[in-house]
């Protein structure tokens, strides 16, 4: 009977299994069928956007709207029409800031993006769809403008924007957007901007908060002046760490958008020496005054350092990606793989699994029988949570040997944490805990749901 | 001179701090250095920012130095640190 049921079971992980790699064969079948042909993955010399006289019929019923207004009018319009934007980063910023854009008739888009599209970009990143997962980003948000507006220049570019070929881009456009999401690319493209005297309309989102700024316009500030030292990696949080509300870069990006069509129309920024920052879950919008243009800055002073592009991820100490960085805190002995802990948990081998996750992140997925405590209290050491893990730890010891250490292994999302974790366990093993061996799973619950649970949700 | 001030913690800030805001006891006269230093003595791991925030008083950036400023009863000191998602 326990056979038949253990088959069962077997069948059943073999069955979503097979699922899962029908629906991978089925996404990459689709992106080979896509059109490649116009998709630029090297840069090559554009020419100058056609600059209109007046305005088609068909332009004057399109626009008719945005004519009406005297602040943009025709003379505007037609200024819109011969103006080029370089859009930095097709994600939760570049797809409503290119879509408004090209609704507004913009002369032509740069498009540009070195990724993918991926199922967790689709609640911010309105461009893209479900038929085009697996698309690079820039060839997918250019598809979109198309059906929006045919008569907008698009230029995908699907490569990583650097100091060999910034320059060499930036040069062609005469207005560009950061809508990246990283720090090394925001100090590329401000010393790009600066050393080709184009203004930088910036924005930036995380969570429920936003910012904007246009850097390098009309003789005021740039990022460097701002921001003339980079934060220490640890200290900064990205979408796919910290989460991010859609709407929020949403509303990002059309500001930013805003903020470029005044530039192309002639009205001018207002947000040249001001930091616009919106709180999202306060509903509120605060305007900071910034300090001017610094003389000393390293790009933009009078005597500037960086005459050149340099090497933005040493300069920054991290990689130009919003991807996770991989720790790597902790000796061989000190860890696991999860096929190894798949072992552990067949065999029965009485352990502590400790999940080092926020609530928030467990309430999404945890494997069953796991503790729960984040690493941000056992760094606080928080009582409730201390006494929690020495009651766990002294109930296991009475079903071991007096002898023996009580096994814990510690997981997270990815394995970064879970090592910090194993550390703060370490010193905490004697003194403050009963003796445990500690040990970190490789990968955490990402490489589990991978490589042993087919089932198990990813995020 | 005291002054009693709300002082603004925004994203980073937020998470070191654990607060989005708090009313703080201040002297109404002192340097954007010290207002600072104020700041990381109630908070510590605000230190980790230190090097790229903007601070503002009353919706003014000012450099942290020696310049003085005056703080008024009711004035808003905004602790923003740089977003970079997008």
């Amino acid at each position: 009977m326990e056979e038949v049921l253990q088959l069962k079971g077997q069948i059943k992980e073999k069955e979503r299994e097979l699922v899962i790699l029908r629906k991978k064969l089925a996404q990459l079948e689709k992106l080979s069928d896509f059109p490649t042909d116009d998709l630029l993955d090297k840069i090559t010399p554009l020419a100058p956007v056609t600059p209109k006289t007046s305005l088609t019929n068909e332009d004057i019923m399109r626009f008719s709207r945005q004519l009406l207004l005297p602040e943009l009018g025709v003379k505007g319009q037609l200024k819109l029409s011969k103006t080029s934007v370089l859009v930095v980063g097709c994600g939760g910023l570049g797809c409503p800031l290119a879509q408004y854009l090209a609704a507004a008739g913009i002369g032509r888009l740069g498009l540009l993006d070195h990724d993918e599209v991926e199922l967790s970009n689709l609640h911010r990143q309105v461009l893209h769809s479900e038929r085009t997962q697996g698309q690079p980003k820039s060839h997918s948000a250019a598809q979109a403008i198309r059906r929006l507006n045919s008569t907008v220049q698009c230029v995908p570019y699907h490569l990583q924007l650097s100091s060999e070929n910034a320059l060499q881009l930036i040069q062609q456009y005469d207005i560009v957007a950061d809508c990246s999401d990283n720090v090394p690319t925001r100090y590329l493209v401000n010393d790009a901007c600066v050393l080709s005297g184009k203004p930088l309309v910036s924005a930036s989102a995380l969570r429920m908060e936003g910012q904007l700024t246009v850097y390098n316009y009309n003789g005021g500030p740039c990022y460097r002046c701002l921001y003339p030292v980079p934060p220490p990696p640890e200290t900064v949080t990205n979408c796919s760490d910290g989460g991010v509300l859609g709407v929020v870069p949403g509303i990002m990006g059309c500001l930013q958008a805003l903020e470029v069509l005044k530039i192309a129309s002639g009205q001018g920024s207002s947000y040249g020496q001001q930091l616009l920052m919106f709180d999202g879950q306060g509903s509120r919008f605060r305007s900071i005054r910034l300090r001017p243009k610094q003389a000393g800055c390293a790009v933009c002073g009078e005597n500037p350092t960086v005459t050149q592009l340099q090497d933005y991820e040493t300069f920054c100490g991290s990689a130009a990606t919003d991807k996770c960085r991989r720790l790597n805190l902790l000796s061989k002995e000190q860890r696991i793989t999860v096929q190894d802990y798949k072992s552990i948990v067949d065999s029965s081998t009485p352990h502590i699994l400790l999940d080092v996750r926020p609530q928030v992140e467990v309430d999404i997925c945890h494997l069953p029988s796991s503790l729960n405590i984040p690493l941000a209290s056992l760094e606080q050491r928080k009582a409730e949570h201390i006494h929690l893990l020495r009651e766990r730890i002294s109930d296991l010891k009475q079903q071991l040997d007096a002898q023996s250490q009580v096994p814990v292994y510690v997981v997270c999302k990815q394995g970064n944490d879970s090592q910090k974790a194993v550390q703060i366990l370490e010193k905490m093993s004697g003194p403050e805990v009963d003796c445990v061996s500690v040990r970190d799973i490789c990968g955490g619950l990402m490489a589990w749901a991978q490589k042993i649970e087919p089932s198990f949700p990813q995020y | 001179m005291i002054s009693e001030v709300s002082v603004l913690y925004f994203a980073k800030g937020a998470e070191l701090t654990g607060l989005k805001s708090e009313t703080v006891k201040l002297p109404s006269e002192l340097t954007t250095l010290q207002l600072w230093q104020e700041l990381e003595g109630r908070h510590p791991k605000l230190s980790v920012i230190r090097e790229q925030v903007v601070l503002a008083v009353r919706q003014e950036y000012v450099a942290l130095g020696d310049q003085s400023v005056s703080l008024r009863d009711g004035d808003e000191v905004a602790v923003i640190p740089p977003l970079s998602g997008g």
